[in-house]
Order: C-alpha cells, then structure tokens, then sequence
C-alpha cells in the first residue's frame, strides 16, 4: 500500500505539473493572442533553464565539497573551496584523463571531418549522378539505417581484432569514418540545396564531376556540412557502449571510458565520479557556447518533416 | 585522376597523422613501462613508490576498475592479444581462468620456477592459482580473512558489551549472532526507531545481513562446483548443503530486521559508516583499508572480533602473467618482490591486507601488531587465526554468475518482495537456466 | 557500430532539410543531372560502400551466423547448436522481463515528454517572445551532455538515504523516503526522467519548427471563424504537427531500445537489480555477452532487430493513414 502511494505521490506530482504548464499556456494564449507574452511564459521558461542546468551545477557542488558535504542533510547547496584538490584527485586515480580527453578531441576531429567529406562525396553521387544500381544503393542505405546497433557489435568486436586494432583508437575511429545515415542526409541536403540549372550550366562550361563538386557543390552545403560534423563529433564524444567494449589500454581511452573507469572502483566516490563527469562536459560546454546556435538551427532545420 | 588519388591520400595522410600523434612512441629502450590491470586496492600505492626506489628504471602504470568491469576487460584483452603485463583474478573469476590456462604465463617454468616460492604461502590460496592441466597461472596476494568489526560505543549504548573477547563469547555461532542482533535493535532509541518506520534512514546492528551469506558459504568445504578434473567442473549447487545453508542463515537474519539494507560500496554505506547508522560490518582484512578511508574520522571507535561459526574468508587475488604480455620477465621481478613475505608484511603494517605468506603467522611482527584505528586491537593474530581453520574451496567456472543470482535473491528477502522458500525456488531456476543442471 | 554517430543524431533520421535556411523550393525534384558523367557514382559512393559493406554489413551477417552456435569467447572450438539459441530465447523468462522494462521505461518517458515539449514549443513560438535564441539555444543544453555524465549525477541524486530528491521530497512533507535502486516503478520513473531531461528541449526545439512551418494564414483565417486559442491550438497547430509526433515517437522508440547506461548506472550490474527490474534489452544482451555466451547474445540482437522491424512496420502503416488525412486546408 505504501509503496502505491509513494508511486502515487510522484504520479500525481509529474500530472500536475503538465496540467499547469498546460493551463498556462492556454491562459496566456486565450487572453493575449499573440500580442504580448505572458510574464508566466517567463517562468516557465526560466524554471526550465534552471532544471537544464541544475545537474550541471551539482556536478561543480560535488565535485568543489567533496563526499561529506553532500551527504549532509540539509545539503550543500553552495559550491566548496576544494575544488582544484577534488579534481587533482581525478587525476591521481587516472593519470591518463588528460590523454583521454586529448584522444577524443583528436578522434572525433578525424571522424567529423571523414563523416562530411565521405557522405558529401556519396550524397552527391546519390542526389546528382545518374549510374546504374543508384536506385538499388539508396533503398540499401535507407534499410540499414533500421538496424539497431546492437545487432552486430559482437560481430564488429571480433573484425576490428582480426585485423589488429584491439584496443586501439583505430577501433574506434574507422568503424565510424562513414554512416549511413550521414549520406542519407547529405544526399537530402544536396538534393534540396543545390540547383539542377547550376550543375548543368557549369558542366556546359566544361568542368568535369570533381570541379563540379568542388566548386558547386562545396560552396552551398559548407554550412549544413558543418552542422553535421559538429553531431558527428558530439558524437563521438558521448559515445560510450562501444569504446567500453574496445579500449583496455588507458592511454588509448576516450574520455567516457575514462569517466566510467572512474566511476567502476570498488567504493563508489562521488566527489571523483561528479569531479571526472564535470571534466567531460566541460570542453563541451565551451564548444557549445561557441556554436550553440548552429546546433540549434540545425536541430530545427533537420526537423520539420517532408 | 591523378588528381583524385593525390586527394585520396592526402586525406589517409591526414587521417594517419593525428593518430600518430594519439599513440605516442614507446619510451627510451632502458626505461620499461609495467601495464598491472588491478581492482580495488589489490596493489597497494605504497608498494609502487617503493619499487621505483628500488628499480628506477621501471614504471608502473597501474590501472583500477571495478572487480566486474577489470575480468571483463581481461578477456577482451586476450581476445584482442593486447594484454597487461600483470593481471590480478579474483577469486570469484579464479574458477572460470583456471579452464583457460593457454591465456596466461605457466609460472611453474623457467625461469619463473614458482615451486620454489610455493612453501611460503598458504596453501589454499596458492590452489587458486592453479589451472586444471597443473598449471600455475597466478601468485596469491594477501588473504581476505573475515572478522567481525564493531563499533563498542554502539554496542554499549544498545545494551551489548563492548570488550572483544566478551563480544566474542555473545555469538559463538550465527544463530546467536542473530539473536545478539535482535537484541541491538530491541534497544534501538525511540528516535532512531521513529526514524526507520517512516522509511527514512534504519539505524541497525550490521551494515547489510546479506553479508552473511558469503561468510557462511566459505566456513564449508566446497561451494558450487566439485572439482572433477574436467574444465569445467561439475555442478553441485542444489546438492551441496552448506549453500541452502548459507541461504536460510542469511535469510533468517534478514528476516530478523538486524541490518539495514544499505549495500557494501555504496555512498549510503559511506555516509552510514560515519555517522554510526549500523554497528558492525563483516569484514575482510582487505576492508579495514576502505574503512579507514571512507570514514578517517572513526578512527579509534572501532573493534574487532571473532567471526560467528569460526574462521572466514572473502576475496582474494592471484596477480598472473598473460601470455601475450610484453614484459615478463620485469612482470615476475615485481610480482615476486611485492607478493613476498617481507613486503606483503610492509603493506599490512600499512594498510591492512593480510599476507597469504604463511611463513609469516608465528612471526611476532605480524603476531604482536595492533592497529590503533581499531582500539589498537592485535589484528594480526585475530586475522591469522581466522585463515588458519579455513579448508581449501573447489572455485567454479561461473561462480561469479551463481553468486550474483543468490546476491539478488537474498536482496529481494531483504527488501521483503518476496519470501525466502520462493526467493531460493527463483535462484535455482535462474542458475540452472543461467550455468546448467547441478548434479 | 559504423552508425555510432548516427545513434546521438538519430532525430535527424528520415528528416527532410527542405525547409532549411532559405525557406526556398526543392531546388531538384530528386532528378539527377545528366550532363555530368554518371560513372563517377561509383567511385564517390565507393569509400562508403566498401567501408559499409566491412563495418556495417559483415557483422550483422556474421551475428546471424554466431547465433546458430555455443560460442564462449576464449573457447577455441564453438559447438553448432541448431535453433537452440532461438527455442531458449523465446522461452526465456529473463528476455521477456527485459521486453517489458524496456516498453515500461519507454512509455515514461515517451509520453510525458511528448506533452511537456508540445507545451513548451507553444510557448516558444510566441513571435513576441523576448530573447528568442537565448531561450532555444538553453534548452538544447542538456542534449550535449553524455548519457553517462547524466547517469552519473541523476544516480545519485536519486540515491536512497542522502539522494537530493529523498532530501527534496522529506522538505516538501514526504516523509518516506523512496528507494529508488530496488523499487520498479519509481526505479523506471527515475531512468525516464534522465532521459526526458536529456531530449525534453531538443524535442521541442522540432516542435517548434514544426509549428513554425504552419503558415500563418491558417491561424488568421481560424482567428476570423472566433476559435478561441485552445481550439486554435487543437485544430490548427495539432494537425500541422501530427506528422512531427509520429516521427517524434518513432525516434524515442528506436532510441528507447537501446536505453543501456542509465539503467546500467542505477541499477550498478549488468543484472540490472535485485528483481532484474532494470534489465534492458541492451543490458541483458551485454549481461549474456559478458557472461561468455556470446551465441546467445547475437540471438538476443537478433530479436532487438525483429521488434524494432515490428515497430517500424507498424509505423509505416499508422503514418500512411495519418498522412491521408493530412491537408487541412
């Protein structure tokens, strides 16, 4: 019974809240029409920030109090002053965090920059080029995006040893140089983007394919290509089930394996688990501060459906 | 088209560079790099100070996971035919190593010749190394000789005795533990009591009574498997007594409410070990580290006492050499030093693990020491008395597997989502389904 | 693993840039140019070809080969079993409990997700609103954490005794403290919250354009009839969105069967908890995998393969219906 109620409470907890986002949304519309907002969209915007950010924040809490102060009751809500120990702590338990970082930007730069240039190549070939079996390869990409990762991972695991990349970067790397669903993307963009008449009027003039590509196509899709390669290396960064599966060698991790090596010590420290997490998102965040509002142009762009 | 494979290799080139630029050089010739994958505090910080003292020109890259995660990641390293130099077993995985003697090192050979060591250890802990052709695949580390340890400020607010040999003399076997427990939390204070039935933090005799378990199976002579000279072993789960034994024994405790459901190594057992929550935790010599480090500031509040039922032992470690490991010879120069008796006594005067060289239990040393974190009680010979009445256990090739199924079951006695007789119905099922029929 | 990337980018799949940047026409209705020689198709789509066919193909063809057999790892032999793998996994008790914590996890944190990020996209449409970009920009944060990284802190914020929200909730007057490690149901809404915090924005941020490409002459032309702003909403802006949902829903459905770290980190096993209430598909197929039945485990992504095909299937008739009834004008 008490169980029930417990699982009641928070129901009921999460049904009320929808029901006032709800009900503020309808109040405000009703009355304004769109000619002024609300104050209460505000809120609801600002309380939505502060919940994105929030487990951000306890990750600097923990990570700047360390163990003790978090299991207070009532809890640290302030950050600590330890934080620079915290997280040389970090480093005394994985002196090779540094490496992995590194590793990942330099993994996910290759893997970006081969994921556009490779499905750019293949989308044009696929939006623009008339050759036999086009028809047949296109359904082919579009089949195999189905296929959930998982299916072939053990498969996948024993290949990349076969040909000696256990526990490599390399095993990381080449697996993930094109996806299907890059070119899949690229053909849509190319074929949305660039103009049939420009190709034409260009191989008129008597360039061949690769100056077409080059100096027609390039040009246009830069921008969405950019899009694609910054996913691709978010990516790559977040990836965590198959490098977990792959790398043994610290100095060959990528930084979520070195987060989870962390993390899979015998005593569960949150303090170097939160100080490791918060080292892992950190470079992100930078990133995201600089190209945040390309992501979400891009995010919007992919969206709307055809 | 010239062009176009010019621009093929530019782009492998660039591909290729920053790569180089990831895995860097092997270092200078002289110098060598010993990769030790590890779990826990297997080997000890200390130990690797000293040996670069000794031995400048190696270093010892050392790396820690989590018991599952590090055998886990030891197979695919074999898989994969990149392998540490040094790999520790547990002996929860020993059984399951032991049918995969091609993977590692035989350190009977030369010019290893571990015979010669063979006579300083115990000799249980040195079976655990041993491959089923013969081979010696692995050196014990210290011994995880189990005691109990308790808080005597605890004990004496809740009506119990506090001097060791006093608590000693409350629990001659588990059923009497059991009813010490009972009487703990029959003297619990109206607060810490109103604390528990609104669900919130239980205060109790012992951190988790599912610890019990493991305590009791070891106190046997075999656990779920017989050694029948084949690879594998042979299954004697259901029909080996001691482990519906240990099963009821610990249910019975469970079912007694003298724990207080908070898991080993978890942030709540952390905060629970500060604050004084629970007043006993069954612990192997090997916990006494992670007691001092979790909670510094119980230092001096702690005792230890004998084990119900005589003798225990939980975890454990062979240290081994992969086949494919690059640097064997330094591998076994450092084992060696580390795992011998004048060392493995350093480290237990530092941290607590408790050598598995039993040349060394008469020695007055070890005999005579008293850990001030402990009310300066004479671990030494608490703990060496514990491992000496121990028999050697047959360790099965999936015993990993069928423990963490009873960990489960005897998890879900605890919470109360189910009762023992179905909880072990369920365990049964799920091993058989899991490992195959027992025999 | 050759779509590694694409599984954080999943939303993006089967979408259509046509509306990108420029809001311009289809520059090509899909028609190739002639003019440009076709034989160079095969060389620029033979990198991924020949690295699919390795990476992508090979693997899923050799799983279905594995599965037929009894496959520890470090074995040097493997035994042919037949279907043995298929007849164990269908009778399997622990594979069906890993269906349904996978559905159960999904369902939390699918739908309110849904409802919490339609709402939240009306609410960014606002073309009055103030700091437009700053809001969106905000709210796409939470995506470019890594799962683990949310693993990690809603963990413990999660945890049982000192947990913030066992903490949160004894200030707000619940005194009882819920254990959110070993109970199912509350066990599954903790996962689903790591989740719906992780995609709430993003979601929305597709919402909203998708209500952004509904022309604007339909509200006016609704204004005009006297519909009032909920029935604007209900008969306007739903209909201009429906497809988005349904794409919305299939997205979180191909990503909520691979739900893996968030489980993982709570739940601190493979086994994913005393009761395996945590054990999701991917973790049970991980689970076997690491227990050295490698066989077994490509019979588990083999069925992974054939619900997600179900789905899917399913899907495509449900859109076609919807997409019949689409045009509102």
């Amino acid at each position: 019974m008490n169980l029930l109620l417990d699982n009641l409470a928070l129901l009921i907890t999460i049904v009320v809240g929808l029901v006032i986002v709800a009900w503020l949304v309808r109040h405000y519309r009703d009355k304004s029409r769109w000619r002024k907002v609300s104050p209460w969209s505000y809120l609801v915007l600002i309380f939505m920030i502060v919940v994105s950010a929030f487990p951000f924040y306890w990750m600097y809490i923990v990570a700047s109090n360390g163990n003790e102060e978090i299991s207070k009751n009532p809890p640290t809500l302030v950050p600590g002053d330890r934080f620079l120990t915290l997280i040389g702590h970090v480093f005394e338990a994985a002196p090779t965090f540094g490496i992995s970082i590194w590793n990942t930007v330099v993994v996910g730069t290759v893997i970006s920059v081969a994921q556009v240039v490779f499905s750019a190549l293949a989308g044009f070939a696929f939006a623009k080029l008339n050759f036999k079996g086009r028809n047949f390869l296109i359904l082919f990409v579009i089949g195999t995006m189905m296929l959930p990762s998982q299916l072939g991972i053990i498969p996948l695991f024993m290949i990349v040893n076969d040909l000696g990349w256990g526990s490599t970067l390399t095993a990381i790397v080449v697996p993930a140089l094109v996806t299907a669903f890059g070119v899949f993307w690229m053909r849509q963009i190319i074929d949305a983007q660039v103009p049939n008449e420009l190709l034409e009027a260009a191989s008129i003039d008597g360039a061949g394919v690769i100056r077409v590509f080059r100096s027609v196509v390039l040009p246009i899709i830069a921008q969405s290509s950019f899009v694609l390669g910054l996913f691709a290396f978010l990516g790559t960064w977040n990836d965590f089930l198959w490098p977990l599966l792959v790398l043994n060698d610290p100095n060959q991790f990528t930084v979520q394996v070195a987060v989870n090596q962390l993390s899979a010590s015998y005593t569960i420290d949150y303090a170097l688990m939160l100080g490791g997490a918060f080292l892992a998102t950190a470079p992100l965040l930078l990133l995201f501060v600089l190209v945040g509002r390309q992501l979400v142009s891009g995010v919007m762009d992919g969206a709307v459906k055809g | 088209m010239k062009k176009l494979s010019a621009r093929i290799a530019g782009i492998a080139i660039a591909f290729a560079l920053p790569l180089s630029l990831v895995a860097p050089a092997s270092a200078a010739p002289a110098a060598v790099t010993l990769t030790v994958w590890t779990y826990g505090n297997v080997i000890e910080p200390q130990a690797i100070i000293d040996y670069k003292k000794l031995h400048p020109e190696i270093t010892i890259q050392l790396k820690k996971s989590g018991l599952d995660a590090h055998h886990q990641s030891l197979i695919t390293s074999f898989l994969a035919n990149k392998t540490p130099d040094i790999a520790a077993v547990e002996v929860s995985y020993s059984g399951y190593f032991r049918s995969y003697p091609q993977y590692f090192t035989d350190l009977r050979k030369a010019p290893y010749n571990s015979a010669s060591i063979e006579n300083n250890y115990l000799d249980w802990r040195w079976a655990q190394g041993v491959g089923y052709e013969g081979t010696v695949f692995g050196l014990p580390t210290d011994v995880g000789g189990m005691q109990v340890a308790y808080r005597p400020a605890l004990f004496k607010a809740h009506g119990l005795p506090t001097s060791r040999d006093a608590v000693a003399k409350l629990w001659p076997t588990w059923s009497a533990f059991i009813a010490t427990g009972q009487k703990y939390q029959k003297n619990l204070s109206k607060a810490e009591k109103d604390s528990c039935s609104k669900k919130k933090v239980c205060y109790g005799f012992i951190d988790n009574a599912g610890t019990i378990y493991n305590a009791v199976l070891n106190q046997g002579t075999k656990k779920y498997y017989e050694n029948d000279n084949t690879k594998d072993g042979k299954l004697v789960y259901e029909s080996n007594p001691q482990v519906k034994t240990a099963f009821q024994t610990t249910a019975t405790a469970l079912g007694a409410g003298i724990g207080t459901n908070i898991n080993s190594f978890t942030n709540d057992w952390n905060v629970g070990m500060n604050k004084g929550i629970f007043a006993t935790i069954l612990a192997p010599a090997w916990m006494m580290d992670y007691i001092k480090q979790q909670a510094p500031k119980t230092k001096g509040k702690w005792d230890i006492a004998d084990l119900p039922g005589g003798g225990g032992n939980l975890g454990g470690s062979q240290l081994t050499i992969p086949k494919s490991a690059v640097h064997k010879k330094e591998a076994w120069d450092f084992m060696s030093w580390y795992l011998s008796p004048a060392e493995q006594l350093k480290i237990f005067k530092k941290y607590g693990l408790f050598p598995s060289t039993s040349v060394l239990y008469d020695n007055p040393a070890l005999k005579n020491f008293k850990d001030p974190f402990f009310n300066n009680a004479p671990v030494g010979q608490i703990y060496g008395s514990s491992v000496k009445t121990l028999k050697p256990i047959y360790e099965g090739k999936k015993q990993r597997a069928i423990d963490n199924i009873i960990g489960q079951a005897l998890s879900r006695v605890g919470l109360k989502k189910q009762n023992a007789a179905s909880a072990w119905t369920q365990a049964l099922n799920e091993i058989k389904n899991a490992v195959g029929p027992s025999k | 693993m050759s779509n590694t990337a694409s599984k954080s980018l999943s939303p993006w799949r089967a979408s259509d840039p046509r509306k990108a940047k420029k809001p311009k026409q289809k520059a090509s209705d899909g028609a190739v140019v002639n003019s440009l020689n076709g034989g160079w198709g095969y060389l620029f789509t033979a990198p991924f070809v020949v690295m699919f066919l390795i990476f992508g193909l090979a693997p899923v063809i050799y799983s279905v080969y594995i599965a037929f057999f009894s496959w520890d790892p470090l074995d040097f032999t493997h035994t042919y079993i037949g279907i043995d793998n298929f007849v164990r996994v269908i009778q399997d008790e622990q594979f069906w409990l890993a269906v349904r914590n996978t559905f159960s996890i999904w369902a939390l944190s699918t739908f309110p997700q849904m409802v919490m990020a339609i709402a939240l996209a009306n609410v960014l449409r606002n073309p009055m609103l103030k700091f437009k970009t700053f809001w969106r920009t905000m709210l796409l944060v939470p995506n470019i954490t890594s799962v683990l990284a949310v693993a990690i802190v809603f963990g413990q914020l999660f945890s049982r005794d000192f947990g913030l929200v066992n903490l949160a909730r004894e200030y707000l007057g619940m005194s009882n403290h819920i254990n959110f490690v070993s109970e199912t149901v509350p066990g599954h809404i903790a996962i689903a919250t790591m989740i719906t915090w992780r995609w709430l924005g993003y979601n929305a941020l597709i919402f909203l354009a998708a209500m952004l490409a509904v022309p604007n002459e339909l509200y006016e032309a609704a204004s005009i009839d006297g519909a009032s702003g909920w029935r604007q909403f209900r008969y306007v802006t739903l209909p201009g969105i429906r497809n988005t949902i349904t794409f919305v829903l299939v997205v979180g459905t191909i990503g909520g069967l691979q739900v893996f770290a968030e489980p993982l980190t709570l739940a601190g096993g493979e086994s994913g908890g005393d009761s395996r209430q945590f054990s999701t598909l991917t973790l049970f197929l991980f689970e076997q995998a690491h227990m050295g039945n490698w066989g077994y485990a490509a019979t588990i992504g083999i069925m992974i393969t054939f619900i997600v095909l179900i789905i899917s299937g399913i899907n495509f008739v449900f859109t076609r219906r919807l997409g019949s009834g689409e045009n509102v004008q």
